[in-house]
C-alpha cells in the first residue's frame, strides 16, 4: 500500500535528530527538550500568544468516521446555521473579545457546500478580522474562491497517515480517499489560501510515525510553496458521541515531548493547542512551545448565542474557562494574550509571480 | 547636537524600538520610557479599536514626545503594504512608515521586488518611507533614489539573536548611503548595537532582544547606552587596527634612498 505514497512522505536525510526527540527514551529528557522549546519560542514568538474560537457552521455529514461525533450514522440532530444566525454567533463571539475565528462543517453535503461556505466565509470577514476554515476539501478553483472571499488559512488535518488505520475509520464517504485528503493542503496553498494547518487525531494509530509523517508532509509544503504560512495542532481524542475507543493512550507526556520536538525541528511554525486539553496542560504549555489557542469555544452547531443548550458537540471540551479566567491565567505566566493579529489589508489571494 | 534626522523630524535618541513580542501593555510602556527614545514601531495589525485590552495604538500614542512609525509586518506583498500604509497614516496621523513585507511568514525574510515597488509608491505619496530589507547594497541605493528617508538592513533574522551575521555588506551599505542606514533585526546584545554605531549606522532598531529579557526596562536602558556610546565612538574617530604585515625583505629596496 505504502508504494503508493508521494515520495515525500519517505524517510529524509534531515530527520534524525527529529526522531530521536521523539523516542520517550532517547538522550533527550523532556527537561531538556522544554528548556531548548522554550528558549526557542521566546525568541520567535516572543511573550504572546495568539487566540481565536471555533464556529460549528454545520453539523451535516457525508462521511463515517469511526471517532467522530458528527459521523453521517449518529442520531446527531443536523442543522445548519442560515447567515442570520451566524451574524448572530459572530456578534456573540466578538462580545468575548474574539476577531479570528475558525469556520468548521462536516464534509461536503447538499445542505452544507461551497456555496453555502463561500457565503458563510465572506459574512465572516464582513465582521471578523481573520478567517479561517476546516471543512471539506476542495478544487483549487474553489479555494481560490474562498481566499477571495475572505479566507486566509485552512486546516485539513489527514488524522492519520497509517493508510491501513484510515481505510478502517473512514468507513464511507468522500474521506475515504486518503491520497485525495493528503492533497489538499497542496491545492489549498496552489489557490491562493496563505496558510495550512495540519494535524493527526492522537489516538489514532503509533503518535510517534504519524509525527514523522507530519515532519515530512510540512517540509514537503513549506519547499513547494514557498509563501505558505504552516501550523500544526495535537488534538487528542476526546470523549464524544458514539463513544469510540482509541487504540492508542496519548499521554500528557508524550503529548508534551512530541510538541517540543516539533518546535525544536519547526522553529518558525506555528504550533496550536486546543480547548480539547486541560487548563493545567494548556497552562503549562503556554510559553512552552505552542503559540496559538482557542478559548471559551463551542462545538455545537449555534453554541455562542444559544449557551443553555443540552446537546453535545463534535467532542467534548475540557478547558471551559471564560475568555476572561483564560487570559488572567496567560496574564498570570507573563504572557500577553493577542486576539487581533492580522488586518483587512492582507486577504485576498496570496500571489504567485504573475508572468 | 548630534541627532538623527528622517524627514523633517529630529531625534535626540538614536534607538528605536520594536513593540511586540512585549508580555503586556505596560512593561513595553515601561520599556520604552526607560530607552530614551522618540520613534517606536508598531504593527498596524495589533492596532485594535473595537478593544482596548488589546490595543497596542492607543496607549502608544498617549506617551508624550513619542513619534510613531507603523508597519506593514503581515503583508506579503507590495499591495497589501501599501493599503496598510494608507490605512496606518489614516488611523495614526503619522507621516512614517515601516515597510515591512516578509511574504514566507516562517523565516519572515522581507522581499527585495515588493519592498522597492511599496516604497516607491508610497515615496511620492509623502510617507516618510523606513523600508526593512535584506542587507544588499544595491537595493540600498535604489531605494535611496526611489526617495525613502531610510534604510533598514537586517544585521541576521528577526528574532535570531545572531547578531551582525550581515557586517560586511552593512559596511558597504554605509559607506555608499546619503539616507541613514538603520540597523533592523538580529541584535541580541548592547554590544552588538554599539558594534553597529561604530560602524556608522544612523540608528538602530531593536525589539526581541528587549521584549523577552528579564528585565525589559532595564535591558532598553542598557541598549540606550550602548547606542549612545557606539554613536560618540563613531564620532570620535576610531584607532585602526594594527597587524599590517611588513615583509622582512623590504619590497622596495630597488628604489634606493629617498633623496
Amino acid at each position: 500500500m505504502n508504494a503508493l505514497l508521494p515520495e515525500w512522505l519517505n524517510p529524509g536525510p534531515d530527520e534524525a535528530s527529529f526522531r530521536e526527540m521523539l523516542a520517550p527514551d532517547s538522550r533527550w529528557t523532556l527537561e531538556l527538550l522544554a528548556a531548548q522549546s522554550r528558549a526557542i519560542t521566546l525568541r520567535r514568538f516572543g511573550r504572546t500568544m495568539t487566540l481565536y474560537a471555533p464556529l460549528y457552521l454545520s453539523n451535516h455529514c457525508s462521511s463515517g468516521c469511526a471517532y467522530c461525533g458528527f459521523a453521517s450514522d449518529r442520531t446527531t440532530p443536523r442543522r445548519r446555521l442560515e447567515q442570520e444566525e451566524i451574524r448572530k454567533e459572530l456578534a456573540a463571539m466578538k462580545r468575548l473579545g474574539i476577531s479570528d475565528v475558525l469556520l468548521l462543517t462536516g464534509e461536503r453535503t447538499k445542505a452544507a457546500d461551497f456555496d453555502y461556505l463561500r457565503t458563510s466565509v465572506a459574512t465572516a470577514a464582513a465582521d471578523m478580522q481573520r478567517v479561517t476554515v476546516e471543512a471539506f476539501p476542495m478544487s483549487v478553483a474553489e479555494y481560490r474562491e474562498l481566499a477571495e472571499a475572505g479566507c486566509t488559512g485552512i486546516t485539513i488535518y489527514q488524522e492519520t497517515y497509517d493508510r491501513a488505520r484510515y481505510a478502517e475509520l473512514h468507513r464511507w464517504g468522500p474521506k475515504k480517499d486518503f491520497l485525495e485528503r493528503l492533497d489538499t493542503p497542496s491545492r489549498a496553498l496552489e489557490g491562493g489560501i496563505k496558510t495550512a494547518g495540519l494535524g493527526v487525531l492522537l489516538g489514532l494509530a503509533d503518535p510517534q510515525e504519524d509525527a514523522l509523517m507530519l515532519y515530512r508532509h510540512l517540509r514537503h509544503l513549506g519547499k513547494t510553496y514557498w509563501r505558505a504560512g504552516l501550523s500544526l495542532s495535537f488534538p487528542r481524542i476526546r470523549p464524544q458521541t458514539g463513544s469510540y475507543q482509541p487504540p492508542f493512550t496519548i499521554s500528557d507526556h508524550l503529548l508534551a515531548r512530541m510538541i517540543f520536538a516539533f518546535r525544536i525541528a519547526l522553529p518558525d511554525v506555528e504550533l496550536v493547542l486546543s480547548t480539547r486539553e486541560s487548563p493545567a496542560f494548556r497552562d503549562g504549555m503556554a510559553g512552552l512551545g505552542i503559540t496559538r489557542m482557542s478559548i471559551a469555544s463551542r462545538t455545537t452547531v449555534g453554541g455562542y448565542s444559544d449557551t443553555e443548550s443540552g446537546d453535545r458537540g463534535q467532542f467534548d471540551i475540557f478547558d471551559d474557562r471564560s475568555a476572561e479566567a483564560f487570559c488572567k491565567a496567560l496574564r498570570e505566566k507573563n504572557i500577553e494574550p493577542v486576539f487581533k493579529n492580522w488586518e483587512h489589508a492582507y486577504n485576498g489571494p496570496s500571489s504567485a509571480e504573475k508572468s | 547636537m548630534d541627532s538623527l534626522h528622517l524627514g523633517s523630524y529630529t531625534f535626540s535618541s538614536r534607538l528605536i524600538l520594536g513593540t511586540g513580542k512585549f508580555s503586556s501593555s505596560s512593561v513595553m510602556l515601561e520599556a520604552i520610557k526607560a530607552s530614551g527614545t522618540g520613534l517606536v514601531t508598531v504593527a498596524l495589525r495589533r492596532f485594535n479599536r473595537e478593544q482596548p485590552e488589546d490595543d497596542l495604538f492607543t496607549p502608544l500614542s498617549a506617551i508624550p514626545g513619542i513619534t510613531l512609525m507603523p508597519n506593514t509586518s503581515g503583508a506579503s506583498t507590495a499591495a497589501e503594504a501599501v493599503q496598510a500604509a494608507r490605512i496606518s497614516r489614516e488611523l495614526s496621523g503619522s507621516p512614517f512608515i515601516k515597510v515591512e513585507i516578509h511574504p514566507n511568514p516562517q523565516h519572515l525574510m522581507p522581499d527585495p521586488i515588493e519592498t522597492y515597488e511599496a516604497s516607491k509608491i508610497l515615496a511620492k505619496e509623502g510617507f516618510l518611507v523606513m523600508p526593512y530589507i535584506p542587507a544588499d547594497p544595491v537595493l540600498a541605493k535604489r531605494l535611496e533614489e526611489a526617495g525613502c528617508a531610510s534604510v533598514m538592513p537586517l544585521g541576521s533574522a528577526i528574532g535570531s539573536g545572531q547578531g551582525l551575521a550581515t557586517a560586511e555588506m552593512l559596511r558597504i551599505i554605509i559607506r555608499e548611503s546619503n539616507i541613514p542606514v538603520i540597523v533592523d533585526a538580529g541584535l541580541r546584545s548592547p554590544s552588538e548595537a554599539a558594534l553597529a554605531m561604530e560602524m556608522g549606522c544612523g540608528a538602530v532598531l531593536v525589539n526581541s532582544a528587549v521584549a523577552v529579557a528579564g528585565d525589559p526596562p532595564a535591558m532598553a536602558e542598557a541598549f540606550a547606552e550602548a547606542v549612545a556610546a557606539g554613536r560618540k565612538a563613531f564620532r570620535a574617530g576610531i584607532m585602526q587596527k594594527s597587524g599590517m604585515a611588513v615583509a622582512t625583505s623590504p619590497l622596495t629596496a630597488f628604489l634606493g634612498p629617498a633623496s
